[in-house]
């Protein structure tokens, strides 16, 4: 069974001197994946948002003439 | 099997499919990811020469994996839409490049920073490191091509085009460190005996990380893809049901 290699959480975030490289790339990873999944996300909102306008657009487009 | 295939390059078909397995994709995907990471943070021994610096490799190498493999399967995606103009192929090649370039982007940093404190400096022109900065550029490079072009079908044929021409960089960076003599290492000889230079527990996590960070990358891909979807199959009856919100049959929004 894998054992903790630190003596404590201190000396974990310390990572025995490397603590700026290795956290700078961890975080950089971790943003890289979160802006893959938000960007999609938030396009998708537009997307949904501009079609159902257009839809809205062309549906009061066929009524005018009746009107 | 042929019938089968061509149901799939069906836009509704994947909308559908991708929709229904997301939420089981994902629990998986944070699975591995986090055990993998966690465990290759803290509960690997450090490294007798790099000390605790050489855990940026957990990341390093399956992001620099993934990079690669993101590109062939761009390509091979590009392959079948020039050769069978199947819509769904461009799409899912459209979705590749930006994934793959900030993929890229990650693998090349974190080999920058592991390499301040292990080589003495964050850059050099090695065969390796060039030939990965060469992807990061097709992949922008792909990105703005697209945008350049009015016609959505002249864009996706001539990305195609040079999705395939930069396949040849990819055999430059697999054997770019067997070629020419590098600073960069070679690959890393894995083995199951607890003897060897690399032993399971060294290397174990990062195959939870690797396949962690390949249910990631469908994800980010399934995501992006869809929005294609919904984009180029805008004028078509189910995708206005589905934004009207009329008929919930074709997968949740």
């Amino acid at each position: 069974m894998p054992e903790f290699q630190f003596q404590s959480f201190a000396e974990f975030l310390a990572m025995g001197g490397h603590a700026v490289y290795v956290w700078s790339s961890y975080a950089f990873f971790a943003a890289v994946i979160a802006f893959n999944l938000i960007q999609p996300a938030l396009a998708k909102r537009k997307i949904m948002r501009q079609q159902r306008a257009r839809l809205a657009r062309e549906a009061g487009r066929i009524q005018s003439p009746e009107n | 099997m042929w019938q089968w295939f061509l149901r799939l390059g069906s836009p509704k078909l994947f909308y559908t499919l991708t929709g229904r397995y997301m939420p089981w994709l994902a629990a998986v995907t944070v699975i591995l990811l986090v055990t993998g990471l966690v465990w290759g943070l803290a509960f690997t021994p450090p490294d007798y020469q790099m000390g605790e610096n050489y855990r940026i490799a957990y990341i390093h190498v399956p992001t620099a994996t993934l990079a690669m493999g993101c590109y062939a399967m761009m390509a091979c995606f590009s392959a079948g839409f020039l050769i069978w103009k199947i819509k769904i192929a461009d799409m899912i090649a459209k979705s590749c490049a930006p994934i793959g370039a900030t993929i890229t982007a990650v693998a090349l940093a974190t080999g920058s920073l592991w390499g301040i404190p292990t080589w003495g400096t964050w850059w050099i022109w090695d065969a390796r490191l060039t030939s990965t900065l060469i992807m990061l550029f097709l992949y922008v490079g792909i990105i703005a091509l697209r945008s350049a072009f009015e016609s959505v079908d002249d864009g996706a044929r001539a990305c195609a085009v040079l999705s395939l021409v930069g396949v040849v960089n990819l055999p430059i960076i697999k054997y770019s460190v067997e070629w020419w003599n590098t600073l960069h290492q070679g690959a890393s000889n894995l083995s199951l005996s607890d003897t060897a230079a690399n032993p399971p527990e060294v290397w174990l996590p990062a195959f939870f990380v690797g396949f962690g960070i390949l249910g990631f990358f469908l994800i980010a891909l399934i995501l992006r893809t869809r929005n294609e979807i919904l984009v180029r199959e805008r004028r078509s009856q189910w995708v206005s049901e589905l934004i009207t919100g009329h008929n919930t049959e074709a997968g949740n929004a």
